[in-house]
Parts: structure tokens; C-alpha cells; sequence
């Protein structure tokens, strides 16, 4: 479904990726492991077209990605849900989630459909629905973001370190729905410290260090690697 | 008391015409974080248009006043595709000269074509309502009316559809907007020509109570500027407040002080503001 070939991006003379190659199936659910400063982010505003790579190409569905732009890549079926969320604060729970359908603002009907989809994924949204999204928790925020990113109606959903600061109650809900969405029939690539909680809802994962994708493998590779449970688990 | 009403209505005068043009300028501001000085040439130019198309072209106060809007729409979008969009990636101390040097060409561009003389536009609405000694002339009961309708329009369409959201979303986060799949360019464009077309529209509902020169907006900007510093960079509802508190204070302080201290007022007004609350009054960010 997606094909990262030799892809590298540079800031200035600081190389940020180096040389990534990475395949994701339709219907996977990915782990992206690495620390903070690994290069996560910077893969998928990569990949969301937000910078564009220096070398190497980016496929989707057998179509480049390369040069395209945000717009064009969201509407293409990548839809990336960022670390820190980036909601429009000022604006109600349900813009928020109207603004993820604006690629599809011709099918108004849909977008209405889908919207009540989310409310039933997140049923506290549907409460706070006319609550400015700022006002929110981290959870909700989170919640939020999560749903106006499903909006859009991704085929491949990438979520940027969705667990960061937020309660461990609410971190195990989050991962569940994660895994739902995933099992609805949508591809997901879940970027994570949290390994031992990602690990467990992921068919397979990759390994990032320092720019480059050093270890990849399925969950039980993962989860029974010494240094994995060194690095990242902590046990 | 007829006097004191007499104020109110200067005031929501004004004020709806400073709030007209502190909209155009505060939603450019939101999108793109830059204070666009060439506004008031904008505003100019609405006027200049208007008056051609009457006097040279011949046609109504209303198509004038439409066909202004238009073409002034299209040159804040030339604006925006040739100058600003261009300077994307400078720091922003280019896009104020730039947007300084847009000023500059048009004012000039003006005068050569109609020359420095101050101009006088006629409208159909001359009367005046006579309210038991409340005198209200009709062209100011226009401004007031037509500016609250369109702050009406620019409300519902900033809030309840798709398109207008995409303005306030991209002020509000950048990123985020984009991850969604708003086009920058396309809200960027927009937003010139909403704010072109404010601006036009600004300047025809006042010309006829004023004059119309090439050195018209200079003052008007100005002001915009106060407002836009007092009711928050980006704010559409402390845009349309900061005109009215501008408005007022200049209708007010020029009754009851003096007219000629009118124009301090606002200046006035702008640093007991801002050391009391630096941030402006409404300061939230875009929305």
C-alpha cells in the first residue's frame, strides 16, 4: 500500500532521515518505535508532504507521492493525526470534526454520516460537541484529533505518539480504539515510545534510531528481542 | 438628549466604517501574520473605482459600488499571487516593505491617472430623516445598516460553512489545516479578495460624506491598525468592537472636547489601552 524507497530528508546539513525503506500492507497496523528526536515526526510530515525529502521516492496505492502537496496527499487517502494534535482551539468539537471532511465537502451527506460515527467511537465528543476544542482535556483533545483525522476518511491513518501525556486509564482506551479502527478496515502506522502498549495491538513494527530504520520485524520478533526490551520496554 | 443621540449615530457612523476596514485587515493578518499596510491603498483605490465608474461610466451608486468591489478583489488577489505569496519563506520584515511598497505604487499610480485634487462622490441617498429633531442623513443611516449587514454576512459565512471555516482554521493552526487538506494558497487568495472587497465596499458607503483623494486611506489604516492592536492581531469580533470603541470616542470626544482633537483621540485611546492591557482587550488568537 505504501513504499518509502532510499527516502532521506535534510535540514540544512543535518541529515534527519537517511536512507529509509519501509513497505506498509493494506490492512496492517505498524509500529514506528524510536526515541524522541529519532526522526518519527519528521517521517511523517515527510510522507504528509509537509517537507519534502531530498532524495528517494514515496508511493501510495502504486501512485508517487513525491512533490505532491498536503492537500493533495490528505485527499489521496493519507491522513496524518500530529503529534500535539493541532486542533483549531478556538473552534467547537464538531468544526473541528466538519474541518477533517473538507476534502469530501461535496458529500455533505456523508460527512454528517461519518461524523455521527465518531460520535459513537467517542460518545463524550457528542457531549462536548459545541465546546470550544481548547477547552477540552488532553484525552478529549486527543479524542478530538483522532476524529477529525477519521474524517477525512483515511486508508492509511498515521498517528504521531498519540499516548503522549495523557493518564495510563486513558492510554489503554486510546490503544483500543486504535486497534478498532484498525480492525473497521483501516491501515494504520502508529508512531510510539509507549512500545509495550503499541506493541501489543501491532501485527508489526520498525525501529528507528538516529535517522535510519535499524530493526524490523513482526510482534513476537519484537517483543522477545533483548535489546528492544532493553531500549524501549524496560524489563 | 437629541444632541447626545445625535453622537450615537456619528459614532456608529464611523465606527461601522473603521470596522469594515479592520475586518479586511485582521482576517490577512490572521492567515498570514502580516500587518498588510497596503490596505488602506486598497481602500483608496475602492473609492477612486466607485467614483469612475459613476462619473466616467455613468452607471448607478449600487453597481459602482459592486463593480468596485470586484475589481479592487482582484488586484488585493494580484496582490497576494505577485508580492506576498512570492515572499512566502522571507522573514516577515520583507513582506511590510513589500506590502509598504504596494502602497506607495498605487497611491501614485492614482494620481497619475485622476492627480492629487480631493474629489467630491454624490449618492442617491441625499435626504435626511428628520426623527422628532433626531437628524439622521440618509447616506449615514446606509453606512450603519449596510456595514452591520455585511458584518452579518462575513459572520455566517466565517462560522457556519465549510469555506469560510478554512479561513479561521488556518489562523488558528497552520498545520493542522493543512492536515486536513486546506489548499494555503486557495484561503490565502480568498481572504485577499474578501479583504479587497471590505474595503471597496468601506470606502464607497463613506466617500459621499467625505472626500475622495489619493492620500484618503492614510488616516483610515491608521485607525484599522488601533483596532485591530485593541481588540486583538486576528480577531473578527474584536475587530467589529475595536471599530465601534474607536468610533465612539472619536464621535464623542469630538463633541464634547473639540474636533480638532478627534484624530488624537484614537491615538489616545490606543496607549491607555495597551499599558493597561498589552495584549488588546479581546486578545484569544483567530476566531
Amino acid at each position: 500500500m505504501l513504499r518509502l524507497n532510499q527516502l532521506d530528508v535534510c535540514y540544512g546539513s543535518f541529515k534527519a532521515l537517511n536512507n529509509i525503506d519501509m513497505t506498509i500492507g493494506a490492512g496492517e497496523l505498524v509500529v514506528l518505535l524510536g526515541a524522541n528526536g529519532a526522526g518519527k515526526t519528521t517521517l511523517f510530515n515527510a510522507i504528509s508532504g509537509l517537507i519534502k525529502p531530498t532524495a528517494g521516492d514515496m508511493e501510495f496505492e502504486g501512485q508517487r507521492l513525491s512533490g505532491r502537496k498536503p492537500s493533495a496527499i490528505v485527499s489521496a487517502g493519507i491522513v496524518q493525526c500530529a503529534e500535539g494534535r493541532k486542533l483549531f482551539p478556538q473552534m467547537s468539537v464538531a468544526q473541528n470534526l466538519m474541518l477533517g471532511g473538507y476534502v469530501h465537502r461535496r458529500d455533505k451527506v456523508g460527512n454528517r454520516q461519518r461524523q455521527q460515527e465518531m460520535y459513537q467511537l467517542f460518545p463524550i465528543l457528542a457531549e462536548k460537541k459545541d465546546q470550544p476544542a481548547g477547552s477540552l482535556s488532553g484525552g478529549q483533545q486527543q479524542m478530538v484529533a483522532i476524529g477529525r483525522a477519521m474524517m477525512s476518511r483515511p486508508r492509511l491513518l498515521m498517528l504521531d505518539e498519540p499516548s503522549l501525556g495523557l493518564a495510563p486509564l486513558i492510554v489503554r482506551q486510546m490503544f483500543e480504539t486504535i486497534k478498532q479502527i484498525n480492525r473497521l478496515g483501516t491501515t494504520v502506522l502508529l508512531a510510539e515510545q509507549n512500545a509495550f502498549a503499541a506493541l501489543k495491538i501491532a501485527s508489526r513494527a520498525y525501529v528507528m534510531e538516529n535517522g535510519r530504520l535499524v530493526m524490523e520485524g513482526d510482534r513476537e520478533t519484537m517483543l522477545g528481542n533483548e535489546r528492544i526490551r532493553k531500549a524501549y520496554i524496560g524489563a | 438628549m437629541n444632541l447626545f443621540l445625535q453622537q450615537i449615530i456619528n459614532g456608529l457612523t464611523l465606527g461601522s466604517i473603521y470596522g469594515l476596514v479592520a475586518l479586511g485587515l485582521t482576517l490577512v493578518y490572521g492567515i498570514l501574520h502580516i500587518p498588510n499596510f497596503a490596505h488602506g491603498a486598497l481602500y483608496m483605490v475602492g473609492a477612486f473605482m466607485s467614483y469612475f465608474l459613476m462619473v466616467d461610466v455613468g452607471v448607478h451608486y449600487w453597481i459602482a459600488m459592486a463593480g468596485s468591489a470586484l475589481i479592487v478583489a482582484a488586484l488585493a488577489i494580484i496582490c497576494e499571487r505577485l508580492v506576498f505569496h512570492p515572499l512566502r519563506h522571507s522573514p516577515p520584515i520583507h513582506d511590510k516593505i513589500a506590502a509598504i511598497g504596494i502602497l506607495l505604487f498605487l497611491e501614485a499610480l492614482v494620481q497619475m491617472f485622476w492627480g492629487a485634487d480631493f474629489r467630491r462622490m454624490s449618492s442617491p441617498f441625499t435626504g435626511i430623516l428628520n426623527f422628532d429633531g433626531l437628524i439622521i442623513p440618509e447616506q449615514r443611516l446606509l453606512i450603519i445598516v449596510g456595514a452591520l449587514t455585511l458584518v452579518a454576512l462575513l459572520q455566517v459565512f466565517l462560522r457556519k460553512t465549510m469555506t469560510g471555516a478554512t479561513i479561521l482554521a488556518l489562523a488558528q493552526n497552520r498545520e493542522g489545516a493543512f492536515l486536513v487538506g486546506i489548499d494555503a494558497n486557495r484561503v490565502a487568495m480568498m481572504t485577499f479578495g474578501i479583504s479587497g472587497a471590505l474595503a471597496a465596499i468601506a470606502a464607497t458607503l463613506y466617500a459621499p460624506i467625505n472626500l475622495v483623494y489619493p492620500a484618503m486611506g492614510h488616516l483610515v489604516i491608521m485607525k484599522a491598525f488601533v483596532i485591530i492592536i485593541l481588540g486583538g492581531m486576528g480577531s473578527v469580533p474584536g475587530a467589529i468592537a475595536g471599530g465601534m470603541i474607536i468610533g465612539f470616542a472619536e464621535a464623542f470626544g469630538g463633541f464634547y472636547i473639540s474636533t480638532a482633537y478627534k484624530d488624537i483621540i484614537a491615538f489616545g485611546l490606543l496607549v491607555v489601552i495597551l499599558s493597561v492591557r498589552p495584549q488588546g482587550l479581546f486578545a484569544k488568537g483567530a476566531h
